[in-house]
């Protein structure tokens, strides 16, 4: 019984462990709870917006349909490009290169390639300020490479901020959709699955005390 | 006609002896708790991972300019490939807390006594197999961390003497991780769990030979086992479906608790991560190889970090019988030790500061004092509790040993 008391101890210990070194700076608290709308208004900003240098490339055209896009609207937004082809961003690298010093990272994995997901690209979008000498700068990515697209830093009425938070907010639902597509498949499934072992285990119960009552 | 079939196949294979000697009437100690089920666990995680392994396999491209892609497809477009992918990716962290919670167990009940010594030691080789399978394992996604796991780790061969850049070099094909190493660690991944298969199965052979141990220390009168079907299938199904639904909670709820954010990122030979981290369950080795402030060094104490394991049936002086039931300085030792591994398990995933550094070299020497003290303390703690007078369990124990010795020679 101890030692049960204390591997379960060990066992909550562990998540804590791993939970241990967290980023450094503190991510803002955010709702980026799945919804078909937010991540259909998101998948506008990223399309229109982030797309502009970013790419997204294990998407496809085509799986724009599962978030409610029309043939129509794909096709407008896929100009020349295949159905099946990858969302690539409007930039080339090239120039990308020119500009920025770098290729801006694709987009498709980015809500699960940083510690905190969603919350990071979130607080990392929504971080741009005017530092004191009037530069624009990064409270998540000290010196980051990326522009304020957005506008965070010259914006300072109450309701235009809000307005813009709730636009990232839905861009940082879509990015954890793109990055995990099957999420509301696995969890659906994970539900069945779980509810199936669950009555196969009480009725093992239930057999393995008929079978050791037998015992004398 | 089913009858008549057995009949034929037993005149040409001993198929009814087998399984009346190896489940029917196989005796197993009444008095297993469940602890004794995680061996059998272990060898469902096995089939779980050598099952999804082989699908992922059909799919998977071990090519640096292609690995990392051919996961996302099977995550994006093989049907259920998120499923195989993240069943391998947790049952891969499954398969260590179930092997370290075994070896706990044996440690506690000092199931490694004669005349179990080679279970020990089959199952000391078991672990390390396990271990070189998950880590060549985690460099197919081709990952940030992934990379600079496998050239920090490889790179840690250079501490051998005379030939340690040669060694490094002909492990990794390459004169850093590349291509080479992704499509040989690809080769190795795929074949050691048939080596893990084949000494499973030797593992199992000893098991049927020396029996199972228990929690009273004592090999049990014929009265106490029982046969292992139905009772221990029923007990081991039991608790198979309790995991099963702890395993499920994971992969289906928090399939990515387990897989590092780096590695979500492709592997970029030009830029290092901040930070450096292994798989959770080799961090409390980790924290012994840079408690060593030299790498030779280093390397020695993390391998025998592991291998001193091995020695522990001569270690332990004691023949108090129930392991650390009835010994009480045994019993403090083993909390300890457990409490320390993970002491060293948090200094391994935290970067490097000076007072960690302290923290992890007491670690380190609390560590093998454990082992090294053990000698001494397990021979004193026997005369103190013999001279104490033994609880009358123990002397139950012995007595019904003893009588039991007698009548095997009559």
């Amino acid at each position: 019984m101890r030692a049960a008391r204390l591997w379960i101890g060990l066992a909550l210990l562990l998540p804590a462990l791993s939970g241990a070194n967290a980023a450094e700076v503190e991510l803002r608290k955010v709702d980026l709870t799945y919804s078909p709308e937010a991540v259909k208004r998101g998948a506008e900003t990223v399309t229109g917006v982030c797309m502009a240098c970013h790419s997204l490339k294990y998407l496809k055209y085509r799986d724009l349909l599962k978030l409610g896009y029309t043939p129509g609207e794909v096709d407008a937004k896929r100009g020349e490009h295949d159905i099946d082809s990858p969302l690539l961003g409007a930039m080339p690298p090239d120039s990308a290169i020119q500009t920025f010093g770098k290729v801006p990272p694709d987009l498709s994995l980015m809500a699960l390639a940083r510690e905190g997901g969603g919350r990071y690209i979130f607080s990392m979008v929504t971080g741009f300020y005017l530092d004191p000498a009037g530069n624009v700068d990064n409270r998540v990515f000290h010196g980051i490479k990326m522009p304020d697209i957005l506008g965070f830093s010259g914006v300072t009425d109450a309701a235009q901020r809000a307005e813009l938070e709730r636009t990232v907010r839905d861009a940082a639902i879509f990015l954890q959709w793109a990055a995990d597509p099957k999420a509301q498949e696995r969890r659906t499934l994970g539900i069945y699955v779980l509810g199936y072992l669950l009555v196969l285990t009480t009725l093992m119960y239930f057999l393995k005390r008929r079978i050791w009552g037998t015992l004398r | 006609m089913a009858n008549r079939v057995v009949a034929w196949i037993d005149q040409r294979f001993p198929l009814t002896s087998f399984i009346k000697h190896e489940l029917t009437d196989y005796p197993t100690p009444r008095n297993l708790s469940y602890w004794w089920n995680f061996g059998f666990l272990a060898g469902i995680v096995l089939v779980i991972q050598m099952v999804s392994g082989i699908f992922l396999a059909m799919h998977y491209k071990p090519d640096t300019t292609l690995a990392f892609d051919s996961v996302q497809h099977i995550m994006r477009d093989v049907n259920y490939g998120w499923l195989l992918r993240y069943l391998h990716s947790t049952g891969a962290s499954a398969f260590f807390a179930v092997i370290f919670i075994h070896m706990a167990r044996t440690l506690y009940y000092g199931s490694y006594r004669a005349p179990r010594e080679l279970m020990w030691w089959t199952g000391q080789v078991l672990l390390l197999l396990i271990m070189a399978t998950a880590f060549m394992g985690y460099l197919l996604p081709w990952g940030q961390m992934s990379y600079w796991g496998a050239q920090v780790i490889t790179n840690l061969f250079r501490a051998t003497p005379f030939i340690g850049d040669q060694i490094v070099v002909w492990m990794r094909g390459d004169f850093s991780v590349g291509d080479a190493t992704l499509t040989r660690f690809f080769a190795l991944h795929f074949l050691f769990p048939f080596l893990i298969f084949g000494m499973v199965v030797i593992h199992l052979v000893g098991l049927h030979t020396v029996k199972s141990s228990n929690p009273s220390g004592i090999n049990l009168a014929d009265k106490d086992n029982i046969p292992f079907h139905p009772y221990f299938t029923i007990k081991d199904f039991y608790g198979l479906g309790v995991f099963m639904m702890v395993f499920g909670g994971l992969v289906f709820f928090f399939p990515n608790f387990f897989i590092e954010s780096a590695n979500n990122i492709p592997a970029n030979p030009l830029q290092t991560p901040p930070h450096i981290v292994p798989e959770w369950y080799f961090l409390p080795f980790y924290a012994i190889l840079r408690a060593i402030p030299d790498l030779l060094g280093g390397v020695v104490a993390m391998a025998l970090s592991i291998l001193i394991f091995s020695a522990m049936p001569y270690l332990d002086r004691s023949r108090i019988p129930g392991g650390a039931r009835y010994r009480p300085v045994y019993r403090a030792m083993f909390y300890l030790f457990v409490a320390n591994v993970a002491v060293l398990g948090y200094v391994g995933i935290q970067p490097p500061t000076p007072t960690l550094a302290i923290v992890g070299q007491v670690s380190t020497f609390i560590y093998f004092s454990m082992f090294l003290l053990l000698p001494f303390v397990s021979r004193k703690e026997e005369r103190w509790l013999r001279a104490r007078g033994l609880p009358k369990a123990v002397h139950d124990l012995l007595d019904s040993e003893a009588a039991k010795a007698k009548g095997d020679r009559k």
